[in-house]
């Protein structure tokens, strides 16, 4: 792997670096390291990370922008008569790179020479063949087109390469000579340092926000897209869900949600009011045994992953519901339904609920609580016209956290609810949510040009501008709260 | 006039309300108050000083069991309240609440309107028959708390916007509007400004005409100033107990002398 | 005080009872009261009682998955059906499919059945060798490539029985659903409890569960774990090497250096937001950045490790912080006091005292990161994959799988084996959360500091 090896390349100069440094740091302090402006370590770390910061920037912004540079240069080399009515360019181009990686796969294992590669022509060899040979598998033949493309992919890949090496390598020897000559007793290498350790520090606490960056930057891309397809309307307003490969799908959300809602409703109806007394009884009446013993098993609800929920939900729940109450009850035949989903998604979010409610009750002042036991109220009166309304915003708060997570819940959906969109009432039916629709759309062998994949990128979008609405109206309510008794 | 005062006075002060015999209160290991006896006459205020974690507000809370709240504290002896032992087994600490209500350090009331806090102790005990009964009720004890005037056209607002000493007249008309018979109060003025503690003294002097009050004060003019009786506590023992301007101008203990004289507190 | 003119306190105060009787009223509150306490009880046990039914319906389905059903039967590698030219050479035995194995399995089962005469009455031959499993001959083509020279001898081998028959043993099947089943007679499992009686087949623990690869839709009874768990492996891996310094440099900048100013809120905010995104966005966001913009390859764990780790840094940083604030400031200024710079007095002092809620933390996050699903199923790490990955640092390219990914691959097949290989599946999984955060509670128990 060439690029390990530059990397480690780079790393050894730094280390060389830094012992030069400190060697010449000491050297004009005539050997004695009190007379020098910082330790010598400092002397030593500037110029490693002189060497490494430039370099590996450069490696990171090349390797960025290389593949973007030479797709832009190949493209310009397919015409538009060679590309098939039923592909795309994109589709093209992938073609191209896959020949490219066979070309050097072949040449990897000694089926080919450089030069072959490099001469190779449709009308005289059977490339797909001799691919298939070092086990690289072609979907079709290849056409002129396509490999003077990958031959010309090849060609720019591997100048690129080099030049990369050598830039990024001038740009370590650089470094490593400015910060050699620059080091001097005078020199006030820590602080240097430290305003270097100061930027890393910034950078890594700004990978936050780039990363809310890239989740709307990705969905809203391809969410234009999805809309330059397909009508906005129908998305929006479409009363149904009925993807179709061979186009002219109906895409309408409102199924979807209607699912999602319908889901979440139930999940809070289990999750609110168990989460919500078992956070008052073991905050406000149990005895310290019963707590330390109660309240950690239902934490334990909060690690289990939601896959097991999922599981549990389809193989027990479901099953359960189907054979003691919607078939007695002549409501269906589903085990997966939105009560299933949704009594489960209820378990999942229980600890959820009350881990949040504990928090908040215990915010309320005891003097709050004593005002009201010296009137005489019993702890329950006190609890429920006091603590609970004092506590109200709060709870709101929470209540909203849950619903944003009922919401986004993926796997307990997957497993839970079923696939079919419908606009029904009967909680025993199987229904399906926004969640499960982004899952079968985006798995499998995905077509990134068809307005059916396209739109997993718009209700993914839907989904976070509504988790993010509700977490944000959450988190204000919650904060406000706090500062109210703080 | 002033003989008829003083003969009132005596008559009151034979009347015993709380009897106290051999308390003992625990926190865990420690042992917070020490074998205290002690009667509190009807209608009258008794003040508690003595320096800060001698165990006066311990000793307060007794007298309406607040202190089962605590899980860690546990209390030994016999209290009687008009003779009716009230750690008794058969006695509910919320019955006995009503009786006993009590005024805390902090003004606490409760996030609701003024008038919600006021009548929120004669909705739980049922005191009131009807609506207008219970705006009788909010009105007299707003009065009695000398808040009537200022709070009147703001009863729908919350109890939290008012100023700290107004808070803690409020808290006084909330406990006064239950009824009780003994009214507990813990520092009730320090944390208010000179001027809301003048009102809230002048009040609880008025309050003496009606009820049995307790108060626990950390300032001894305070004590001086609206208290008849006068007991001091020190490392959670009752050392003295006493008319208070006897005690305040001659102390049998030792001990007595020396904090009054501020030599040590 | 001029509203002492307001009407006294009624002389006939409402209640003047003894304290020691409780009235009419107080007896209803009291009992309200009790009611409510129920009420928190009845949560509670809801609670737990929804903890034990999770735990119990994951085990009762999935311990069986640690058992499976072997047949011991002599197979003679005959020469003349395994290397017809005899010379040993590995191409040529190589052209052997698994096909030219199979009839001399099951021509040893069918020996085997004949020589203890266990035959039932009127048993054909073909469903006697349909007991073994389709991934025995997979096996024995294997070890003969692996050792050629096992060509001409006659050895005693053990062999997967086929998933109807370890059914069976593990009361997934009986008589009256195998009339129903097309894969399974009632005479095969009459000859089952005899081979049993016999000493030919056994259940014994089952290590090739949690080291073998998945296998394919039809046998069930021969797939593993091992490529998902080395798959989940690297993905920690992955999430462990970027997560935690960036989460702890981040931590260090926004509690220590950070000025209050609308960037840091923006950061704050985002922080805290990103903690509740929905996972399945993460999902998409590794697909569309990740894999289609920056071509990286599909069901790799290093794309997998990249999204969990955006998902996880939230949790280190959260913790992170909270440990950093619980150092008291007392330190800071003791160093900044001794003219050590801030930079120096965070790095000497107050991080090595915040390592254990650091550490603590971290592996917090990666128990929750290693649960997640919905995220690498887009990016596609549903895929079948039987090949190891190599070793890292390729190997963080190479396809593979990951625990709770193969969980949900395994429910979505038909044969009702694979839903005991997820449940089974899952107590592995369980088994390492269950491991990782009794690892955190002993640090924090062991190194938890109160100031």
């Amino acid at each position: 792997m060439p690029l390990l090896w530059l990397i480690a390349i780079v790393i050894a100069l730094a280390a060389v670096g830094a012992v030069l440094g400190r060697r010449r740091a000491l050297a004009s302090a005539d050997g004695d390291a009190r007379r020098l402006h910082s330790l010598p370590s400092y002397y030593a770390a500037n110029v490693g990370l002189t060497v490494l910061t430039p370099a590996l920037g450069l490696l990171a912004l090349w390797l960025l922008i290389q593949p973007l540079y030479v797709d832009w240069r190949v493209t310009e080399l397919i015409p538009d008569a060679a590309i098939p009515e039923t592909s795309t360019r994109g589709l093209v181009m992938s073609d191209v790179r896959r020949v490219a990686e066979g070309l050097d796969t072949a040449i990897q294992q000694g089926a080919m020479t450089e030069d072959e590669a490099a001469r190779l022509q449709t009308e005289s060899t059977d490339i797909r063949e001799r691919l298939a040979a070092v086990g690289v598998a072609l979907g079709s033949n290849v056409r002129p087109e396509v490999l003077t493309a990958a031959q010309r992919y090849r060609d720019l890949s591997g100048t690129g390469t080099t030049l990369m090496a050598v830039a990024v390598l001038l740009a370590a020897i650089g470094g490593l000579a400015v910060s050699v000559l620059m080091t001097h007793r005078d020199f006030r290498a820590r602080n240097t340092v430290e305003r270097g350790i100061m930027v890393m520090l910034i950078a890594a606490a700004s990978i936050a926000i780039l990363t809310t960056v890239g989740i709307v930057l990705s969905m809203l891309f391809e969410t234009a897209n999805f809309f330059g397809q397909h009508s906005w309307t129908d998305f929006f307003f479409g009363l149904n869900w009925s993807p179709n490969f061979r186009g002219n799908s109906d895409l309408g959300i409102i199924p979807l949600l209607w699912g999602t809602l319908y889901i979440s409703f139930i999940a809070l109806l289990v999750a609110v009011p168990i989460g919500l007394f078992s956070a008052i009884y073991l905050s406000e009446y149990a005895t310290r045994r019963v707590r330390s013993v109660a309240k950690p098993m239902i934490e334990i609800l909060a690690g289990i992953p939601t896959i097991v929920y999922g599981l549990f939900a389809l193989i027990t729940v479901g099953p359960f519901l189907r054979d003691y109450f919607a078939q007695p009850l002549g409501l269906g035949n589903s085990g997966s339904s939105v009560m299933t989903a949704g009594l489960v998604m209820g378990i999942m979010l229980i600890p959820f609920v009350s881990s949040l409610s504990d928090d908040i009750i215990n915010a309320v002042p005891q003097a709050m609580r004593d005002g009201s036991l010296a009137l005489g109220a019993t702890h329950s009166e006190t609890i429920r016209q006091v603590v609970l309304p004092a506590a109200l915003p709060g709870i709101v708060g929470a209540i909203l956290l849950a619903a944003s997570r009922a919401i986004g819940e993926t796997m307990i959906v997957v497993l839970g609810a079923g696939a079919a969109a419908r606009l029904d009432l009967n909680p025993f039916e199987a229904m399906t949510t926004v969640t499960v629709k982004i899952v079968s759309q985006l798995t499998g062998d995905t077509d990134f040009a068809s307005p059916e994949t396209l739109v997993a990128f718009a209700l993914g979008l839907t989904l976070f501008v509504i988790t993010l609405c509700l977490n944000v109206l959450a988190l204000w309510i919650v904060r406000r709260y706090r500062e109210q008794y703080e | 006039m002033n003989d008829m005062r003083l003969i009132d006075r005596a008559t009151d002060m034979t009347d015993v309300k709380i009897a106290a015999r051999g308390v003992q209160v625990f926190y865990g290991d420690t042992h917070a108050i020490k074998d205290v006896d002690v009667d509190i006459q009807d209608k009258t205020v008794t003040a508690f000083i003595g320096p800060s974690g001698c165990g006066k507000s311990t000793f307060l809370r007794c007298l309406n069991r607040m202190n089962d709240t605590i899980d860690s504290a546990r209390v030994e002896g016999d209290i009687r309240i008009d003779g009716e032992d009230i750690y008794d087994r058969r006695v509910d600490p919320v019955q006995l609440r009503a009786k006993v209500g009590m005024v805390f350090q902090k003004p606490n009331p409760f996030p609701k309107s003024i008038y919600d806090n006021v009548a929120y102790g004669p909705k739980i005990h049922g005191l009131a028959k009807n609506r207008t009964d219970l705006d009788d009720i909010v009105e007299r004890s707003l009065r009695r708390a000398a808040l009537w005037d200022e709070a009147k056209d703001r009863l729908q607002e919350p109890g939290t916007g008012l100023s700290g000493g107004q808070q803690q007249r409020l808290c006084i008309a909330r406990a006064v509007a239950t009824e009780p018979e003994v009214l507990l109060m813990d520092e009730p003025c320090s944390a208010l400004d000179p001027i809301a503690t003048s009102q809230v003294e002048e009040l609880i002097d008025e309050l003496r005409a009606n009820y049995s009050v307790v108060i626990v004060t950390h300032s001894m003019q305070q004590a001086a100033r609206v208290s008849q009786k006068t007991a001091f506590f020190h490392l959670g023992n009752l050392v003295e107990y006493g008319e208070t301007g006897q005690i305040f101008t001659n102390p049998q203990d030792s001990r007595t002398e020396s904090y009054i004289t501020g030599r040590i507190g | 005080m001029t509203d002492m003119t307001a009407p006294a306190a009624p002389a006939d105060a409402p209640r003047k009872g003894s304290l020691l009787e409780q009235d009419a009223r107080t007896k209803r509150r009291n009992a309200a009261e009790k009611r409510f306490e129920v009420y928190g009880i009845i949560a509670v046990g809801i609670g737990v009682l929804a903890l034990i039914a999770l735990l119990t319906s994951i085990l009762v389905n999935g311990l069986g998955a640690f058992q499976q059903t072997f047949l011991n039967v002599e197979v003679e590698f005959a020469e003349d059906r395994l290397d017809k030219n005899g010379n040993r050479d590995p191409a040529d035995l190589a052209k052997v499919s698994t096909f030219g194995y199979k009839p001399l399995i099951e021509g040893a089962l069918i020996a085997t059945v004949d020589r203890l005469g266990l035959r039932p009455d009127g048993m054909s031959d073909g469903d006697i060798g349909a007991m073994v499993s389709n991934e025995a001959a997979a096996q024995l083509r294997n070890r003969v490539l692996a050792d050629p020279d096992v060509i001409g001898t006659t050895h005693t081998v053990r062999i997967l029985a086929n998933a109807r028959i370890d059914g069976y043993l593990k009361d997934r099947v009986d008589r009256a659903s195998a009339e129903l089943d097309g894969n399974v007679t009632p005479q095969q499992l009459e000859l089952t409890d005899r081979l049993q009686a016999a000493g030919v087949l056994d259940k014994a623990f089952n290590w090739d569960f949690i080291t073998a690869p998945d296998a394919s839709e039809n046998r069930p009874e021969a797939s593993g774990l091992g490529v998902a768990i080395l798959g989940s492996l690297y993905m920690m891996l992955v999430v462990l090497c970027l997560a935690l310094p960036i989460g702890v440099a981040a931590s260090i900048y926004l509690e220590e250096f950070a000025p209050k100013n609308r960037w840091t809120d923006l950061i704050e905010v985002n922080i805290s937001n990103l903690a509740a995104v929905p996972s399945i966005v993460f999902g998409i966001l590794g697909l569309a950045i990740f894999i289609n913009f920056a071509g990286l390859p599909q069901s790799a764990p290093i794309v997998g490790g990249l999204v969990l780790t955006l998902m996880t840094l939230p949790t280190i940083i959260i913790a992170t912080r909270a440990s950093l604030k619980s150092v008291p400031p007392s330190i800071r200024e003791a160093a900044l006091g001794v003219g050590a710079s801030k930079m120096q007095t965070v790095f000497h002092h107050v991080l090595p005292l915040a390592a254990p809620g650091i550490l603590t933390g971290t592996i917090i996050g990666l128990a929750q990161a290693l649960g997640e699903t919905a995220p690498l199923l887009l990016i596609g790490m549903v895929a079948f994959v039987r090949e190891y990955p190599d070793a890292p640092p390729e190997g963080f390219f190479d396809p593979a799988s990951a625990l709770p990914v193969q969980v949900y691959n395994w429910t979505q097949r038909a044969d009702p084996a694979f839903v005991e290989r997820a449940s089974g599946a899952i107590i592995v999984l369980l088994i390492f959360l269950v491991a990782m955060n009794a690892l955190a509670v002993f640090l924090r128990r062991r190194f938890e500091r109160r100031w």
